[in-house]
């Protein structure tokens, strides 16, 4: 009972919150309401045993992300936009095709993934399910290789964002 | 107390809509700081469903892909912010509209 209360509670505010941050016209406005998208998320994840995840969600990207999309927004000083969505046909065909693939992703929830179906019932979680040391202890067996390639992606971006911003412009 | 456990199902319809309103916002808005955030709405949902199929399945290695999924977006964000940095010192804009440079 608690649980499904705290799952509905969770995703209408989730869901309430995302449909904020693509209608509001003040950038600011929208980059508070994606955070309490990623904090009702976060709680989502407690909800599916996933407490290191959730506990990632609100540190990395609740925080830092999310700095970093306020700094730009204060940094740029954008006015608001005068039109705020796309002028003309570009906006019909915008939400059809939004409302095409929403059709299209319930179709295949619905209809249970192919052959593999998700009628069965949840397996039995292994003990330690999604804690820290079970999660350090994947990522550094089986997920190894990943984990270190992922480190390069994030050097490369570190050099990338410091080359862009370093560069004059015409 | 009867514990309810929440189906899958459910899950998989709100990461749906929370991808179908990141897709909304990418298509319609024409900020692009506020397309960047509509592709972390995307990224969350799909992040969402990750999660619950691991715990639907019992194995963690969706979770280790949530993980990695964070680290690219963490990448994306930075990488986009500065390109939209550099195009609003060059062109005094924000909007996707304006930059039509490789348009013929």
């Amino acid at each position: 009972m608690t649980e499904a209360i705290l799952f509905s509670l969770f995703s209408i505010t989730a869901v309430f919150f995302a449909v904020n941050v693509i209608f509001r016209r003040n950038a600011v406005h929208c980059a508070l309401h994606l955070v309490g998208v990623l904090l009702s998320i976060s709680g989502l994840f407690v909800l599916l045993n996933a407490q290191f995840i959730a506990a990632i969600q609100i540190l990395v990207y609740a925080g830092a992300i999310m700095v970093l999309f306020l700094f730009v927004v204060m940094l740029l000083n954008v006015r608001g936009e005068s039109p705020l969505l796309t002028p003309g046909a570009a906006k019909g065909f915008g939400f059809f095709f939004a409302a095409l693939a929403f059709v299209e992703l319930l179709w295949v929830a619905l209809s249970g993934g192919g052959s593999e179906g998700t009628a069965r019932p949840p397996a039995a979680l292994p003990p330690g399910f999604g804690s820290p040391a079970e999660i350090g202890r994947i990522l550094y067996s089986t997920w190894l290789f990943p984990f270190e390639v992922t480190s390069i992606l994030l050097l490369i971006a570190v050099i990338g964002a410091v080359v862009l911003a370093k560069r004059k412009f015409a | 107390m009867q514990e309810t456990v929440i189906p899958l199902l459910a899950y998989q319809i709100l990461a749906a809509m929370l991808f179908t309103i990141g897709i909304v916002g990418v298509l319609v808005r024409r900020s692009a700081l506020v397309i960047f955030m509509s592709i972390e709405l995307m990224l969350n949902a799909v992040n969402l469903s990750f999660v619950a199929f691991s715990k639907q399945n019992g194995q963690m290695d969706g979770q280790i892909f949530v993980f990695f999924v964070m680290s690219v977006a963490a990448a994306e964000v930075a990488v986009g912010l500065a390109i939209l940095v550099a195009i609003f010192r060059s062109r005094e804009t924000a909007n996707v509209d304006d930059v039509h440079l490789l348009k013929g």
